[in-house]
């Protein structure tokens, strides 16, 4: 048995395994170093213990009794599990060990305000956080994470905390996975899926609501900030600036408030979302600020910082963001992209300007006139903006949950997948799901095999579920020929399989099984509904 | 997903479906069963393992239903509760053999 001796603090070593066939034994071993030393404090290193069964713990409680301080320390995970599980590291002070990690020569996949991202091998990734004493923000990190998770987002959640030198890290499995950034960067003609995929994700979380206390509001961080700012602008401008985002409403839907193309990540045909510790509650508009940021405002006196932050060039990022934009709000009109833009701008440089000036921007040459130009252009922003909230369009499309998908029988189960993960969320009958199941593939085929044949077009699916009464509406927007499905006459169900033709089944099982289907030709657009009672 | 397994006895063809039966999936099992029917008298399906039918599923049954009137029975067996209420709304209940 290993003993160390150190100021009346004995530490002990524990080794192998210790279980019923030999926790007497290593009691005994115990006590008679102990009586020999009588120390005044006592500590049991783990660092060798592979494995205590319930006979160990009961050793261990018994020296509690003597040595109400008695700690346990270089607890190996595995272990630590069964001391957590029995409820023992609440009563006592037991302490993991910390595997000890090395990122040199690892790839650098992912970057945000507290830390980087390393692939360490093949399967796994570890975030080492800027700050050493980190513990805290990694428990906060992964109980956001968690709390993302349950909420319907998809993203990686720590399973290890780790030591690189002196800094801590949290590993997270990551198979075979790319970010946006590096598909952009190597395959810039992906653009359009990467958008594509991009906002999809984004009106995910912003349709996200959040449960009231869960995560900090971004608009009181946001007033913080236009408060700060107060000395560094001229008085109107900063009144105006401050009255502009207490005018904002406070909004208990999900941000991530670092929403950039590092930190979404492709694994294998899913699209992750990682770096979470910045999520938050909030308006839209306060996540655009910062995704703004991240492609353009961090970068507009120096280009070249975006290939080596993103791995792309500015042009890309340029190109990228108006894009991503367009697709958000759902329009092609540069006038209704560029007035969200100029909001999310006052965001974005109210952020950049306090930032610099906290790191001490103003006494650098350089870093003062990225300062100047920043508060510059917000001021101008400032005296043509009367409010941060933007346009209808937007509300429409964030309120609601829809899945603007192409119309190709190829994204059946992407259909399916989301009308699917709607209804989990308001718990629905096997019976139920399966007849919607099959009323949404009729549809989504129909439109598929018929609304633009013979080019391609694109499909809107819509899910709104409601509480009273407990009802859900999924709703088909295509902009392909006028088609009302329900003027088809019902197949005769009573004949015989030879006389019986092959097809025409689908509508007539879709309207045998919902409570309502409606249909509506409006603007170009055939708008069909399903209503189904759960 | 559709997993198919094909066991064959004689006169006598039997196809377990495990998975979904869907607008994806109907083709793989419409043309698995067109190349196997030669010389079969008796086709059963068990839809033990099947979670799902659309209209698409609907199809292969009633084709194959129709084939099989001319050479023989096709049997429909391990029918789940869900599934049963679509034969039902259908009316394909009267027309398939169910057990």
């Amino acid at each position: 048995m290993n003993t160390s001796w150190d100021n009346e603090k004995l530490t002990i070593g524990l080794e192998g395994r210790i279980d019923s066939g030999n926790a007497a034994e290593v009691e005994n071993e115990i006590n008679e170093v102990i009586k020999d030393k009588d120390p005044s404090a006592l500590v049991l290193d783990a660092e060798g213990l592979e494995y205590i069964s319930s006979a160990g713990l009961r050793v261990i409680l018994r020296l509690r009794k003597k040595y109400p301080e008695l700690s346990v320390i270089n607890v190996k995970s595995d272990v630590f599990e069964i001391f957590e599980m029995t409820g023992f590291t609440e009563m006592m002070k037991v302490e993991k060990a910390y595997r000890k990690v090395s990122v040199e020569g690892c790839e650098e996949i992912g970057r945000g305000a507290n830390g980087s991202i390393y692939r360490i091998d093949k399967d796994n990734v570890v975030k080492v956080y800027n700050n050493a004493d980190a513990l805290d923000e990694i428990r906060h990190e992964r109980e956001v994470a968690r709390l993302a998770l349950i909420l319907g987002i998809p993203t990686a959640i720590s399973y290890d905390v780790v030591k690189i030198g002196d800094s801590y890290g949290s590993v997270f499995e990551l198979l075979n996975a790319k970010s946006f950034s590096s598909i952009l960067a190597n395959e810039p003609e992906k653009i359009d899926w990467c958008v594509e995929e991009y906002v999809e994700m984004l009106k995910r979380i912003h349709s996200t609501e959040v449960p009231a206390g869960k995560l900090p509001d971004m608009r009181e961080t946001v007033i913080s900030w236009a408060e700060f700012m107060q000395d560094y602008l001229p008085e109107k401008a900063g009144k105006k600036l401050l009255a502009l985002v207490e005018a904002v409403p406070h909004d208990d839907h999900m941000i991530h408030g670092d929403y950039h193309t590092k930190n979404l990540e492709l694994q294998d045909d899913e699209v992750l979302l990682i770096d979470m510790d910045t999520l938050a509650v909030g308006n839209p508009v306060f996540e655009l600020g910062s995704m703004f940021n991240a492609y353009r405002g961090f970068f507009e006196l120096d280009h070249d910082g975006v290939r080596s932050f993103q791995g792309f060039s500015y042009e890309m990022a340029e190109k990228f963001w108006y894009k991503t934009l367009a697709k958000y709000l759902g329009t092609d009109d540069e006038a209704v992209i560029r007035s969200a833009e100029d909001k999310a701008r006052i965001i974005g440089y109210t952020r950049l300007i306090r930032r610099s000036i906290r790191r001490g921007g103003l006494e650098d040459k350089d870093r003062k006139a990225e300062i100047d130009l920043w508060t510059k252009e917000l001021i101008e922003l400032l005296e043509k903006t009367d409010t941060l909230i933007i346009d209808n369009e937007l509300e429409k499309v964030s309120k609601n949950n829809d899945l603007d998908i192409e119309a190709v029988e190829e994204n059946l189960n992407k259909v399916m997948a989301f009308v699917d993960e709607n209804l989990e969320a308001v718990g629905c009958s096997m019976k139920s799901q399966m007849q919607i199941d099959i009323a949404v593939e009729e549809v989504f085929v129909n439109i598929c095999k018929y609304a633009y044949h013979p080019e391609k077009g694109r499909a809107v699916v819509r899910v709104a579920v409601s509480d009273e009464p407990v009802q859900v509406r999924i709703t088909f927007i295509d902009h392909g020929k006028p088609y009302d499905p329900l003027l088809k006459d019902d197949p005769d169900v009573t004949l015989s399989a030879a006389e019986r033709e092959i097809g025409g089944l689908g509508i007539f099982m879709v309207k045998q099984t919902m409570d309502a289907v409606e249909y509506e030709y409006k603007d170009g657009s055939n708008i069909l509904t399903l209503v189904k009672k759960l | 997903m559709l997993d198919i397994k094909k066991n064959r006895e004689g006169s006598k063809l039997e196809f377990a479906l495990d998975g979904r039966l869907d607008t994806i999936t109907a083709p793989q099992l419409e043309e698995e069963v067109k190349a196997s029917l030669d010389g079969v008298t008796e086709l059963i399906f068990d839809f033990s393992g099947l979670a799902y039918v659309s209209s698409a599923g609907l199809r292969v049954l009633l084709s194959s239903q129709k084939t099989m009137n001319e050479k023989g029975r096709m049997v429909v067996k391990n029918v789940s509760e869900e599934i049963q209420e679509i034969f039902d709304v259908t009316g394909f209940s009267d027309i398939l053999t169910i057990e």
